[in-house]
């Protein structure tokens, strides 16, 4: 947990590096950038599941913040403002693409048709801890529907309300995309405990 | 409630506390091992999403790529008089002094040439002298001179300025190849500029990077 005194202080250093920014001070525009790219780069990548796409939008997603960096008065959080464009530019960017953020023909299309994959046996269980490496596979090969949802609510913390708001579906919608995500999860995860136990 | 219901119902708490379940679902998942394991791997799930976030680091590329584009824009403004390039500088920072002027000095050589080759093709004939002049300025900007300046910098940040240079030399072939071939294509004279441009920036960055 981040020690309050601590936490003031990196708010007062971050206010000091935006009022340097929007002066136009490339170091400040460094340290802005050092100390969010791992958040937003993983925020790209995880929903594009494509790395040249995820470094090209992170890119992006910094232009834009300096671009509008003079019109940052501080009501909001300088990293909410930042995550918030962030996912803006990706979710623009996969509307582009013409890769349907919530399409429930996508993402349910299959499903009920195919059995269900049978995963019985008891040592494939997801007990204890999951791997970080196999998660992060899995979500990459989540559908794009699907991945939006998870990325969003479970990654990176927004609530049914704000994701209906920024992806443009019903709170309902969100709530149903993201079982269905964790539930194809879970599938993905025994998939791949079946296979390195087929190997070993 | 048996295990079809509670798992038609699963989506309404999937915020994962136990305290949003129904008296209903909480007596079967009580009964019922396999949906009891079912939600505790949802849960599982969902909890170790987290770890996800930040997880990643993108590559120097982009940093590079993001100040080259804010000093493109104004967005960044020149260094402060602590690190002027007027003041005496040690010889080994000499050339690197002169590089500015010589890449302005450079681009008025390109808009010469551009502007020589747009009024017409006998014109651009005559114009070629230039291409010899901007051909001969690009030689001073010594593309070995530049990655042995920034040789000190991290391994990954000489690779990309290896690679923005191959880039950027590429990026002015092709457009002098569409100049060449039609002297009154404004577009193609246009990416010349933006070309020449592209690679005057590189090396004021490197040089920026470079002075003490």
């Amino acid at each position: 947990m981040t020690d309050p005194a601590q936490k003031s202080g990196n708010d007062s250093n971050e206010a000091e590096l935006i009022e340097r920014a929007k002066q136009g001070d490339a170091q400040a525009f460094q340290a802005l950038y050092d100390k969010h790219r791992r958040r937003v780069y993983s925020l790209c990548l995880r929903m594009t599941a494509n790395t040249a796409e995820a470094e090209d939008l992170t890119q992006e997603a910094f232009l834009q913040l300096y671009r509008k960096i003079g019109t940052f008065r501080g009501e909001s959080a300088f990293s909410t403002w930042l995550h918030r464009l962030s996912v803006n530019v990706v979710l623009m960017q996969l509307r582009k693409k013409s890769l349907p953020v919530v399409s429930l023909e996508e993402t349910t299309q299959g499903e009920e048709d195919t059995p269900k994959k049978d995963f019985g046996a008891e040592d494939l269980a997801l007990a204890g801890s999951i791997d970080r490496l196999q998660l992060q596979k899995a979500v990459d090969d989540l559908p794009p529907g699907y991945r939006t949802i998870f990325v969003l609510h479970d990654v990176e913390g927004y609530e049914h309300n704000e994701i209906a708001t920024i992806v443009g579906c019903s709170i309902g919608n969100s709530k149903s995309q993201l079982h269905k995500a964790r539930m194809k999860l879970r599938d993905l995860l025994k998939m791949q405990r079946a296979e390195k136990a087929d190997k070993s | 409630m048996n295990c079809v219901d509670l798992q038609a119902s699963l989506a309404e708490i999937e915020d994962g506390t136990t305290a949003e379940r129904s008296p209903e679902q909480v007596a079967h998942l009580k009964t019922c091992p396999e949906c009891s394991a079912l939600v505790a791997e949802l849960n599982l799930i969902a909890a170790s999403a987290i770890e996800l976030r930040a997880a990643d680091e993108p590559s120097p590329r982009v940093w590079n790529s993001i100040e080259i584009a804010l000093r493109q824009e104004g967005l960044i403004r020149p260094q402060d008089t602590s690190r002027s390039l007027l003041p005496a500088l040690s010889s080994r920072w000499v050339w690197a002094r002169w590089m500015v002027p010589a890449a302005a000095v450079l681009l008025i050589a390109v808009g010469i040439y551009v502007r020589q080759n747009s009024l017409a093709r006998q014109l651009a004939r005559d114009a070629a002298p230039a291409t010899v002049v901007s051909d001969g300025a690009l030689a001073g900007l010594n593309d070995a001179d530049l990655l042995q300046e920034v040789a000190q910098l991290s391994p990954a940040m000489q690779a990309q300025y290896a690679d923005n240079l191959r880039h950027v030399n590429q990026y002015i072939q092709d457009a002098k190849g569409e100049v060449t071939a039609d002297p009154n294509d404004e577009e193609a004279r246009r990416s010349l500029m933006e070309a020449y441009q592209e690679k005057a920036m590189l090396f004021e960055l490197a040089m920026d990077r470079s002075l003490p």
